[in-house]
């Protein structure tokens, strides 16, 4: 392993017309971390996420993940070729296709090796079909979706949604997931789930995270590093302890 | 075991093999029960069947609502038409060229096309309808204009020794239905695919899709590509069976035809497309004879559509079929 950070992003800017969404913001993940990004509402963190992650172009600014130069690269290019992925604010899951089937959907394209191959129904199609189902089942479980595994996913609580879109990201072995406030708008004790989830990926999985969430507690139990946002500019960057001590991020964010 | 469950094994047997071969003798023996309008209709509802799984790959997989189904007909009846009278090339060269000529067609109008979002893509695809009938119409040296391209021979196989044309309708009918058979075989081994997959994540969710890495709009281009591909095939067989091709096979009223199979069918599913086929073409070409019942019996199946069956009939299809197989 190098030094190297894991995800480098230089000078981002992002304006939709006069506003300044994302104003000049430069951060870094490293391996193995798990990073928070807080601020308040408008603030440029969802802009900045769609930046990087390839779902909007940023007016100047590089993104690099291990190294690699991938700014201006597509959604789906970034997922699949840098293992990069990210769940959205509002849960988004392919609400009639059951939830095993959305996991399957989740690494079709990490197992196939093009396009074309997709479209093939012999024994090596089948076969990684079926390694995707296994894999699929054991996310399930570890997820406590078992019981509504054969479910239409748009059935399920919001919740349970939640718990799909972060098993289906944890599908294609990625390196890094971004999440956009992964706890909003569900029962404590699926937090308490997902939480698990998050920490397990991290120590077992290996896969890092950048974590969008207006839950202070979450934020300070699993962050190592939190960075600050507020105007599309960096606020602060800092040891979660120190970030909510913070005056200027009192200030800005937090209230008093 | 008890007494009453046996019973209700009984009951609940599975049905579904003994309905399919009674399907497949009804489909066979078609030709023989039915007067030669009946088999006719038949004909044509076979023969429209073909576009309208193309479109269902495209609207009822995929979500994207096209209008130029009949453009791609149209392309594949004056390409099978064409080749037929000029060079007297055999049917089956002339299905695969209208086929791949459709397919290929459908690239540069897909590139652009594809870009726009759902509304600015169907008028888009409209567009790509009038277009065809205008060239059909004024490229006069190659298509000769309104006049149409006429005595476009019947199917004739040579396969060594052996030589038989087929001309009579009878005959017609047992070519339209094994070509049928292969295009449905082809929708399901597609659909079922991981790519069949893929498309249904394209229509559930287009950015949940881009996300897991499925490159949509590369996918898309290649259903648009596909779905022309089986309108071409269509048209060829259009052209073959009819002998006529006129710039009126560039139609508005095919493309709405060709929806309203795959819609009021089921979009989404086989089924749906194959009883849709025979309701709303071999049906309404049946009821020709009746023109004032035609029109009322038509309007009734839309109006049953739109009033119990949203979906389409193909749950309808569905539950009926599962009950033949013995659930509940």
């Amino acid at each position: 392993m190098t030094g190297l950070p894991l995800l480098e992003i230089k000078n981002l800017r992002k304006s939709y017309g006069a506003v300044k969404a994302v104003n000049d913001v430069s951060i870094h993940i490293n391996r193995g971390e798990i990073a928070g990004m807080i601020g308040p509402n408008g603030s440029g963190k969802s802009t900045f996420f769609d930046c990087s992650t390839g779902l909007a172009k940023p007016d100047t600014g590089t993104v690099k993940l291990d190294g690699q130069d991938i700014t201006g690269w597509s959604l789906n290019r970034i997922a699949r070729e840098g293992r990069m992925l990210r769940s959205f604010q509002k849960t988004v899951v392919f609400k009639s296709l059951d939830v095993e089937e959305n996991l399957i959907i989740a690494g079709q394209m990490f197992t196939f090796p093009s396009l074309w191959s997709t479209f093939g129904l012999g024994r090596m199609s089948r076969q990684r079909v079926s390694g995707l189902r296994e894999r699929a089942r054991e996310l399930i479980k570890m997820a406590g979706l078992w019981d509504v595994r054969h479910q239409p996913a748009g059935n399920l609580s919001g919740g349970q949604q939640k718990l799909i879109q972060f098993a289906s990201m944890l599908m294609p072995e990625p390196k890094l997931i971004l999440l956009d406030e992964p706890m909003a708008g569900i029962n404590p004790k699926i937090i308490e789930r997902v939480v698990d989830t998050i920490l397990y990926a991290n120590k077992s999985l290996g896969v890092s995270f950048l974590v969008i969430e207006h839950n202070i507690d979450v934020v300070t139990s699993i962050c190592q590093r939190v960075i600050v946002l507020d105007q599309g500019q960096k606020l602060v960057e800092g040891l979660p302890q120190d970030i909510i001590q913070d005056q200027r991020v009192r200030e800005a964010y937090l209230g008093g | 075991m008890s007494l009453t469950e046996t019973a209700q094994q009984i009951r609940r047997r599975d049905l579904r093999i003994p309905l399919g071969a009674v399907l497949l003798v009804i489909a066979l023996a078609a030709p023989f029960i039915g007067s030669r309008y009946v088999t006719h209709s038949l004909i044509i509802a076979l023969i429209f069947m073909l576009p309208a799984h193309g479109l269902n790959l495209l609207v009822g997989y995929t979500g994207l609502l096209s209008l130029a189904q009949a453009a791609f007909f149209g392309i594949g009846a004056y390409t099978a038409g064409l080749l037929a009278v000029t060079y007297g090339t055999p049917f089956y060269v002339n299905l695969l060229a209208a086929g791949l000529v459709a397919g290929a067609i459908a690239l540069p109008l897909g590139i652009p096309a594809l870009r726009l979002r759902s509304t600015s893509f169907v008028m888009c695809t409209l567009g790509f309808v009038i277009i065809g009938q205008a060239i059909a119409k004024n490229w006069i040296s190659v298509t000769r204009g309104d006049m149409g391209l006429s005595s476009i021979p019947k199917p004739h196989f040579a396969l060594g020794p052996l030589s038989f044309t087929v001309s009579g309708t009878m005959g017609f009918y047992y070519l339209a239905l094994a070509i049928g058979v292969l295009a449905t075989l082809a929708v399901w081994a597609i659909v079922r695919s991981p790519a069949g997959r893929n498309m249904i994540a394209i229509r559930e969710n287009e950015t949940l899709a881009e996300s897991v890495g499925i490159p949509t709009w590369r996918y898309k281009l290649i259903v648009f590509m596909i779905s022309a591909v089986f309108a071409g095939v269509g048209g060829s067989v259009y052209a073959h069976y009819l002998t006529v091709v006129s710039p009126l096979t560039f139609q508005m009223y095919y493309s709405t035809t060709m929806l309203i199979i795959v819609l009021g069918g089921g979009a989404g599913t086989i089924s749906g497309v194959v009883f849709g086929s025979l309701l709303f073409v071999g049906l309404t070409e049946a009821l020709r004879i009746t023109p004032e019942l035609r029109m009322i019996a038509y309007g009734l199946c839309l109006l049953a559509l739109v009033f119990w069956f949203r979906k389409g009939f193909s749950p309808l299809i569905n539950r009926f079929w599962d009950t033949v197989g013995g659930a509940k």
